[in-house]
């Protein structure tokens, strides 16, 4: 019989995980939910490219989203210096570019979702809230937000989830150190790598089943309550 | 001081162009004329949903949009309040918060709340979400909110047009004990006479983005109308009845100090009561007729003549403006013209009831 406990590694791995992807959705869902309005409610110059540079960690192989993230956060990269002169902020070799390289990419799934939810809006009614005297800020959070709130919250799900799972852009940036970057997905992929943890390659996928299908349920549950919510008498 | 100047230049790129100026004062004011005539879109600039190219519009001494000094405040410091063909009720709230929402943000005095929710009769509503209101509700709700919002200017956008007659009536009635209440300068657009007839005191009348004639309601109206409306009926008999009464067992009343006997259901309808009754309804006689089972017989005057594609139209001053539709041999043969004396008949049976 196996044994089913989780050594302090294991527990180390998995709050990292969790730790990483929190981290990534908290950070770029303000970004997210601006770009996402902006698609669904904005004609701009350029429109085309930004949508193609949101999707394109999507159809990039992660490994070559990691390596650019690597160069342009590096020391020796523009945003990698600037981050470090400024704030004092080192990204490479730590939790926090396995952070950005989530949030990178579980970025496309956000906004898609998210822009969904705001196109289905409809303007109208937040014209009438303008001619109510509520600005723009105001009528975002009062109306919009409110009434796109679901599709917010799956996009918010379903980066999280996204970023569980970010295996090949955090190896390149972030690297494979326990207790520092040794996220799950690395964590099983080592133990694959030596000899007789089949046992121990289990429990850490059971446990990053049970992490996705929980969160996806969370989510799903929100959805159905904002549903009864808005159809409650 | 007039509430609102409007002038404005707009061009767009569907190739229509707006062209209009006029102004409105207190009381309500109809933007008047046929769908496309630009109407919503005067509505749209005022309320500061499109910006105009060229053109003034000021709000008493509040400047809301001038192309020459640049000014253009973005909707929601225009201090107008909107109320919208299809209501555009918040659906995540409830009917007290769509109508808080106004006079929250608001920085004029506030409206009585209570008073308002008890002219319009919202009191029961107010938990319920929009989507569990009928549409006459809905449109209740959308006219307290506009209200609430105390504006210098009510907008209203063919608010009555998404609704049927007998609730269009009602709404009517209630649209009438607000505006007496708060009396709010309202501008109101509608395509349609007898809404206008009831409602406005002035009227402004468009045709494909410019004005074709504004001014009082009654002469202004009964002109364009000829003008603007070259389509089946013509122009419409619209006209408050006073002095309800049972008389001998039929109803009477009276219409600009002429007696009018009417059908008996009038007696049961609530004041006030207006009638209305095509031209075709109206037959002309050079003479008093004795012994004819018409009993509505009016004495007035022609005023004009107007010809509208192959129909002639008899404009009658009894008191009160009257169109009568005549065949042009009938015209020719009682020598219809300005000045000359007539008698209106009107068949009580033609008279239809609006309240």
């Amino acid at each position: 019989m196996a044994d089913w406990t989780f050594t302090a590694e294991d527990w180390s791995a998995i709050g990292l995980s969790v730790k990483v992807s929190l981290t990534a959705v908290i950070v770029s869902l303000p970004v997210g939910m601006a770009v996402a309005w902006m698609l669904a409610r904005k004609k701009f110059r350029g429109k085309w490219l930004v949508e193609t540079l949101i999707n394109l960690p999507l159809v990039l192989p992660p490994v070559v989203t990691g390596y650019l993230l690597l160069v342009a956060l590096g020391r020796r990269g523009l945003l990698g210096r600037w981050l470090d002169h400024y704030l004092g902020l080192q990204l490479v070799f730590d939790w926090k570019g396995a952070a950005v390289a989530s949030a990178v990419m579980a970025f496309p799934l956000m906004v898609r979702a998210m822009r969904l939810a705001f196109s289905a809006v409809d303007p109208r009614l937040e014209q009438a809230a303008r001619t109510l005297g509520a600005g723009p800020w105001d009528t975002f959070f009062r109306i919009t937000l409110p009434l796109a709130r679901n599709g917010v919250i799956a996009g918010a799900i379903l980066a999280f989830a996204r970023a569980l799972g970010e295996f090949g852009a955090t190896i390149m940036i972030a690297g494979d150190t326990p207790g520092e970057t040794r996220t799950v997905p690395l964590a099983i992929y080592d133990l694959l790598n030596s000899p007789n943890a089949d046992a121990h390659v289990w429990r850490l996928l059971l446990a990053s089943i049970a992490i996705a299908a929980s969160t996806m349920a969370a989510g799903e549950y929100l959805q159905r309550r904002g549903a009864e919510d808005s159809a409650a008498s | 001081m007039s509430a609102l100047e409007f002038r404005c230049r707009h061009q767009f790129r569907s190739g229509f162009e707006l062209d209009v100026q006029f102004s409105v004062a207190a009381g309500v004011t109809a933007l008047y004329g046929p769908s496309g005539s630009g109407k919503s879109t005067c509505l749209n600039l005022i309320a500061g949903v499109i910006r105009p190219q060229t053109g003034r519009i000021a709000l008493g001494e509040l400047l809301l949009s001038d192309a020459v000094s640049r000014v253009c405040l973005s909707p929601e410091r225009r201090e107008v309040g909107v109320v919208f063909q299809e209501h555009r009720l918040f659906p995540h709230l409830t009917v007290a918060e769509n109508l808080r929402f106004g006079q929250r943000r608001q920085t004029r005095p506030p409206i009585d709340f209570k008073k308002l929710i008890e002219i319009l009769e919202l009191g029961e509503l107010l938990t319920r979400y929009p989507r569990q209101l009928s549409g006459g509700q809905q449109q209740r709700v959308a006219l307290g909110r506009g209200i609430l919002r105390n504006p210098r200017l009510l907008l209203m956008d063919e608010p009555l047009s998404a609704l049927d007659q007998q609730l269009k009536q009602r709404i009517l009635s209630y649209l009438e004990r607000a505006l007496a209440e708060w009396q709010i300068p309202t501008l109101f657009v509608s395509h349609d006479q007898a809404d206008v007839r009831r409602l406005a005191q002035q009227v402004v009348v468009l045709e494909a983005g410019r004005v074709v004639t504004s001014g009082s309601l009654q002469s202004t109206l009964d002109r364009a109308v000829t003008v603007a409306m070259q389509s089946h009926p013509g122009p419409l008999n619209f006209l408050r009845v006073d002095d309800l009464r049972m008389v001998e067992g039929h109803c009477e009343g009276t219409i600009g100090g002429h007696r009018l006997r009417l059908p008996a259901a009038f007696a049961a309808a609530p004041a006030p009561v207006y009638v209305q009754f095509l031209p075709s309804d109206v037959t002309l006689s050079r003479a008093h007729i004795d012994g004819l089972s018409v009993r509505n017989q009016w004495p007035g005057t022609v005023r004009e003549v107007v010809r509208m594609a192959d129909r002639l139209f008899v404009a009658v001053d009894v008191g009160l403006p009257l169109w009568a539709e005549v065949t042009p041999e009938s015209a020719d043969e009682l020598a219809l013209a300005a000045e000359v004396p007539v008698i209106c008949l009107v068949k009580t049976a033609a008279l239809e009831l609006v309240c």
